[in-house]
Formats: structure tokens, sequence, C-alpha cells
């Protein structure tokens, strides 16, 4: 009845397992994604909506996906006939990114920081679903802003320079920490990596009012960046912590983020 | 020499090269430099790319390994591992997966002792070095230690499918013959 010797490559959806275990999948899309199925190989679209074809069909072992929370879904892909490069467990967004050279991987990591830095700063459509916009969050971003910041601020201060350092990056790291965990407690929905990424990613309006106060030292045009690019930064953060906490908490979510870029303002203004 | 016996010598120096660095800076960062920005930025920035090569470089070539963390359409977070299957696991040098453990342990280690250190010169700045040193060890480690569990499970899991689906034919051609 089961024909276990064919079974085609199973992404994570557990309709496709189910579908697998009974019948041969035919190399049709099932909605998410195509790609070309040669004879005896099946395309399956994966659950983000990547597709992956195995070369052959293969002996296949049946999968288990793990329920929810921390779960390790995993599938296996096919296993090639002698000589071929070795093959990867696991759901693999692309079929290899274990064998893949390093210059890839450097790459897709700087792609994702500049995708995700457009998400969160400027206006673009997947603003409407922040759910959705940060699902690749990344912490490399926010790291890269922290520090410019902290060291903007410090080559601006003219004494005290280390202590300036490590107060703003400090301030800035245990603020991120404890606003993310005001939004957890007040039962909010938010993953907790998802939410350290936005806040540092819109810390990049203040990154430029800090380059722009290195080079002005008027003090009304130094308010006016600062005011701008502080309504910017709360402007950015607001979609991802307003729909992350019950509608009845949205201010106390919303509130301790602007006191955090007004304090943050407050010392990039009075740099001198 | 010290490079012979290592399947990938370039990604074992690099795998060592980095936490070294960040090491060695950390201890000598005084005699270097005497601005307190420059030690940090600069062993945060070595400490940053030891993580991104150990998570990205050194733990695919050397042990056949990786993790990452994502957010899936519920807006859950799953950890997702990958690892080699068990003809390439194989095809793994001992060394280089020896040189591997004991670096990423020994660094935490290392950074453990710094950390004591601070705390008893009472400088809270360069607990701030050793805290952020601490954290990406510790990522790596708790990740790594996780993938491996995960792709021993599989490969159990593997074996036992693999007989029940090599012993399954044959029961039935026992009962149909």
């Amino acid at each position: 009845m089961m024909n276990s010797e064919e079974r085609s490559l199973l992404p994570t959806s557990d309709i496709d397992e189910i579908e697998g275990l009974f019948r041969i999948v035919p190399p049709v899309p099932n909605g998410a994604g195509v790609s070309p199925s040669t004879s005896d190989s099946v395309a399956i679209s994966v659950g983000g909506g990547r597709a992956v074809s195995p070369a052959s069909v293969p002996p296949v072992i049946p999968t288990s996906v793990a329920g929810g929370g921390i779960g390790v879904p995993s599938a296996s892909s096919p296993v090639p006939t002698a000589g071929s490069p070795p093959r990867a467990f696991g759901f693999t967004p692309s079929p290899n990114t274990l064998t893949e050279p390093v210059w890839d991987t450097l790459k897709r990591d700087l792609v994702r920081i500049a995708v995700n830095l457009r998400q969160v700063v400027f206006p673009n459509p997947s603003r409407e679903d922040p759910g959705k916009a940060l699902r690749d969050w990344d912490l490399w971003g926010p790291f890269f802003f922290i520090i410019l910041l902290a060291l903007t601020l410090s080559s601006s201060a003219s004494q005290n320079k280390a202590q300036v350092f490590a107060v703003v990056f400090a301030v800035l790291s245990a603020g991120a920490l404890i606003l993310t965990l005001n939004v957890l407690l007040l039962g909010g929905k938010i993953i907790f990596f998802q939410s350290l990424s936005v806040l540092g990613y819109c810390l990049f309006p203040v990154d430029i009012a800090a380059l722009l106060c290195l080079m002005f030292s008027n003090k009304w045009a130094r308010s006016l960046v600062v005011l701008v690019t502080l309504a910017w930064s709360s402007w950015a953060t607001y979609p991802f912590m307003s729909t992350a906490v019950p509608p009845a908490r949205k201010a106390l979510a919303l509130y301790p983020v602007c006191l955090m870029y007004i304090s943050i303002g407050f010392l990039v203004l009075a740099n001198d | 020499m010290a490079f012979e016996g290592y399947q990938n010598p370039r990604t074992a120096l690099f795998h060592v090269l980095f936490k070294g660095l960040a090491v060695a800076f950390y201890i000598c960062c005084k005699w270097i430099s005497s601005s307190f920005v420059i030690h940090f930025v600069v062993c945060v920035l070595l400490l940053a790319l030891d993580f991104w090569t150990v998570k990205n470089v050194s733990g695919r070539r050397l042990v056949g390994l990786r993790w990452w963390n994502e957010t899936d359409e519920n807006g859950e977070s799953v950890w997702r591992f990958e690892s080699l299957d068990q003809q390439a696991m194989e095809q793994l040098h001992s060394k280089d997966a020896w040189l591997f453990w004991s670096a990423i342990v020994a660094s935490l280690g290392v950074w453990v002792l710094f950390g004591i250190v601070a705390i008893l010169n009472f400088s809270p700045n360069y607990l701030l070095i050793v805290g952020i040193a601490i954290v990406l060890n510790g990522a790596n480690i708790i990740g790594f230690f996780k993938c491996r569990k995960d792709a021993k499970a599989k490969l159990q899991g593997l074996a036992t499918e693999a007989m029940v689906s090599h012993l399954t034919p044959k029961i039935h051609n026992l009962f149909s013959a």
C-alpha cells in the first residue's frame, strides 16, 4: 500500500507529508513555489516559498515534524549516487548552505542587513504586517548602528571620551533589552530577538542625527535635525511595537520607547 | 609542521585566529593604546568576526554542523539545525573536529577568567567587553552542542528507519510467497 521506496523530498508541511505517504506527489507545484521537474523528480515548495528539487527519486526516510515552539523539522535531502558533494539534513533554505562558498554566506548576511534596514526604517508596503516584515531578523545591523552611534558621540565629546562611549553603549543595549522585556511582560506577542532587532535598526535615524551634529555646531540646526530624526525613529518603531501588544496597552509599550529615543536625542544634542 | 593532519588548514587557522587575536588584544591593550574606546571597538570587532566565522564557516567546514534561528509563519521562534549525512560525516577529519570543539570551549573558559579578574579589579568598562565575549562565545557553544545532539538523534532515527524499510518488504515476501 505504501510505496516507501519512491517518496519525494518532504518540506515541513504536514499535509504534504501525509500526502506523500500514500502516493507519489505529482510534479505539480502546490502554489507557493515552482521549480522545473525532470521525468523522475518532483518539485516541492517549501514552507517559505522556496522550491527544492531533488536530482533523483531516492529511498527516503519518513520524517517527523515537531510541533510549534522550539521545533526541528527534519526532511532528508536525497542521498545521491556516489561521488557527490556532501548533502545536508535539515530544513535548508537553499539546497546547499552547508557546502556553499564563504562569499555566498557573507553576501547573504549583508543583503539581509540591507533588506531589514529598508523594511524597518523606510516607508514600504510590508510595514502593514510588521510580524512578517522582520521575519528574517538579524542582530548585525543593530550591532553596527550602536557601535557607530557610540563612536560618533564619543569622538565629539571633549572630555571623558571613554566614559561617554561606555555609557552610550551600555544604555543602548540595556535599553533595548528592557524595552523588549517591557513588551513581553505587557503580554505582547513578539519574539525577543525580533524586537531587539527592530529597536536596533530604529537607531539608524539617530545615527544620522549624530553624524550631522558632528558637522554643524549651530544650536538651532542641531535641534531641528535631532527633532526630525527622533520623529523618524518613533514612526519606525510604532507599527512593530503597537501591533505586538493588546490595544489597551499600546501607550504603555510605546511610551518607554519614545522616552529612550528622546534621551538619546538629548545626548546627541548636548554633545559638544 | 603544525598544519599537517588537518583537512582544512585554512579554516582551522581562521577558527583559532580571531579568538586568539581577541584574547591577545585584551591582554595587551594597555600597551598598544591608551584609549578605552579603541580597546572596546577592536576587541568587540574581533569577537564579532570570530562569532561569524565560527557560526558560518568553521562550523560547516570542520564539523559539518550549522544552526540558526528563524521565525515561522505563526510568529514562533524556531531553531533550525543542519548537519551532513552519515557518509559525509565520516569523511570529516577527527583532528579538525577536535580543534573546533576544544577551541570554542577553551575560549569561553579564558573569557570567564578575564571576567573574574575584571570583577576583582572593579573595572566595569572592561567587564562590558568580557560580557560581550561571553555572550557571543556562549551562543555559539549552545548552538553547536544543540546542533550536534540533533544530528546524532537524526542519524539514529535514520538508522532505525532504514532498518525498518529494509525489513518490511522481506516480511511481506515471507507472507505472500
